[in-house]
C-alpha cells in the first residue's frame, strides 16, 4: 500500500522524565539522525524524545538496504549516541535500542503508556548515575615470552630438543590462555565491588576493534555520576598487570545503554 | 556541571575530546539499550547482508572460543570469581618473579 501522504516517521532515541527541565531547547541544538527538530513526547510522568525521520530512509521498505551501508549506519548510530549523551548530560535517561520508529505521534504516546512500568523503573535504577566502560587488553605473544622465561631455552638442534621446545611453547600457550582469563575474573571482580552493577559482553574481534592487542575483557558498569573510585582503579588495574603485556582501557562515561534491559517492573 | 563531564577528576580522563571508538558506539547502539517493537520492525539477525564486521559484532561467540577466551559465557564467571583471587596473586608473584620482573619494576619491561 502507497500511502503518498505519510511522509514522516519517529524516532524514538530514549526516554526521560516528563519535567527534565531544559531538555527540548538543548536538543533542539543537536542534529540527530534525521532532519526534523528533536522533541519530548509526554504522557504522564514519561517523555520519549523524539524526531521526525524521513520515511524514505526510515521506511520499512528502505531500511533494510541503508542498514547495510557502513557508512549511513555509522553516521546514524552515532547520531543516535550524540543526542542521548546531550540529552544525559543533564537528566537521567533511558537509553533505546537504535531503530525504534513509530508512523505516528499518538503510537508514541501509546509506548509510553504500555511499557510505562518498565521504563518508570528503568529510569529510577540510572537516575544519578553513569556508565564506565572497561576494556582489558593482551599481547599474547608478548605474555608467552614473559611466561617462557621461567626456564632456560634449550638450544640444542636434535629432534627430542625440537620437541621439547615444541611442548614447552605449548604450555607457556597454555598458562597464558588460563592466565588471562583469570586476570578477567579478577579485575571485574574488583570492579564490580566499585559499582552500582556490571555488565561482562563479549570481547570486541580484532576486525571491529581494530587494533593489534587482543582484547580478553569488554566489561560495563554502572557507577554513581559522582564517583570517580573505578576510574582509579582501572588505572591500578592497568600498572599492575603492564608488566605481563596487559592494559586495561577505560571509555565513557556513556549513557546506560547496558543498564536499561531487563529491568524488570518494580526493581 | 555534567553529569558526564568527569575528565576534571581524574587524570585517566575518559573520552577527553576523543570521539568514541566506532565498535564501542556500534555495540551499545546497535546490541544494547531497550527493545522497542515500534511500527517499523528491524533485525539486525535478519538482515542477510549485514556488513562483515558487525556480523562479528553479533556472533563472535565462536570466534571467541577459537581463541580461547569463552569464559564471559555461562553462570561460572561470577560464581568462581571469588575463589581464583588468592591464587591468581600468588601464581603472578611466583610468574614475576621467575621472570624477573621484581615489584615496581613496571615500566622496564
Amino acid at each position: 500500500m502507497i500511502d503518498v501522504a505519510r511522509q514522516t516517521g519517529w524516532y524514538v532515541y530514549g526516554i526521560v522524565d516528563a519535567d527534565a527541565a531544559d531538555v527540548e531547547r538543548k536538543v533542539s541544538t543537536v542534529a540527530g539522525l534525521g532532519n526534523g527538530e528533536i522533541r519530548l513526547v509526554r504522557e504522564g510522568s514519561l517523555a520519549a524524545v523524539a524526531a521526525g525521520v524521513p520515511l524514505a530512509e526510515f521506511g520499512a521498505d528502505a531500511l533494510p538496504e541503508r542498514l547495510n551501508d557502513v557508512a549511513w549506519l555509522e553516521e546514524k548510530a552515532r547520531a543516535h549516541e550524540e543526542v542521548l549523551q546531550s540529552v544525559g548530560a543533564d537528566t537521567p535517561v533511558v537509553p533505546l535500542r537504535f531503530g525504534a520508529i513509530y508512523l505516528d505521534l499518538g503510537d508514541v504516546a501509546e509506548l509510553l503508556r504500555t511499557r510505562r512500568e518498565q521504563l518508570v523503573a528503568a529510569l529510577e535504577r540510572v537516575r544519578g548515575r553513569i556508565e564506565l566502560g572497561v576494556k582489558g587488553w593482551v599481547d599474547r605473544p608478548r605474555l608467552e615470552r614473559v611466561l617462557g622465561r621461567e626456564e632456560p631455552r634449550g638450544t640444542a638442534s636434535t629432534g627430542r630438543a625440537y620437541l621439547e621446545r615444541r611442548q614447552t611453547e605449548r604450555r607457556h600457550a597454555e598458562e597464558a590462555a588460563a592466565l588471562i582469563g583469570d586476570v578477567a575474573h579478577e579485575a571485574h571482580g574488583q570492579l564490580l565491588r566499585l559499582a552500582v552493577a556490571g555488565v561482562v559482553n563479549r570481547p570486541q574481534p580484532r576486525e571491529l576493534s581494530g587494533r593489534a592487542d587482543e582484547m580478553f575483557l569488554n566489561a560495563a558498569y554502572l557507577v554513581a555520576s559522582d564517583d570517580t573510585s573505578l576510574i582509579a582503579a582501572v588505572g591500578e588495574l592497568d600498572a599492575a598487570y603492564r608488566r605481563l603485556a596487559i592494559s586495561f582501557e577505560l571509555t565513557g562515561p556513556w549513557p546506560p545503554y547496558n543498564f536499561v534491559e531487563g529491568v524488570e517492573d518494580g526493581e | 556541571m555534567s553529569q558526564y563531564d568527569l575528565t576534571t577528576r581524574s587524570s585517566l580522563s575518559p573520552g577527553s575530546g576523543r570521539p568514541a571508538q566506532l565498535a564501542d558506539v556500534l555495540e551499545r547502539v546497535l546490541d544494547k539499550g531497550i527493545v522497542i517493537a515500534g511500527d517499523i520492525q528491524i533485525n539486525l539477525l535478519d538482515i542477510e547482508l549485514l556488513t562483515v564486521k558487525l556480523r562479528l559484532l553479533v556472533a563472535s561467540a565462536d570466534k571467541a572460543k577459537e581463541m580461547g577466551i569463552d569464559w564471559w559465557e555461562g553462570d561460572s564467571f561470577l560464581s568462581s570469581r571469588a575463589d581464583g583471587h588468592h591464587s591468581l596473586d600468588q601464581r603472578l608473584r611466583r610468574l614475576e618473579s621467575a621472570a624477573g620482573l621484581e615489584q615496581g619494576e613496571a615500566g622496564k619491561e
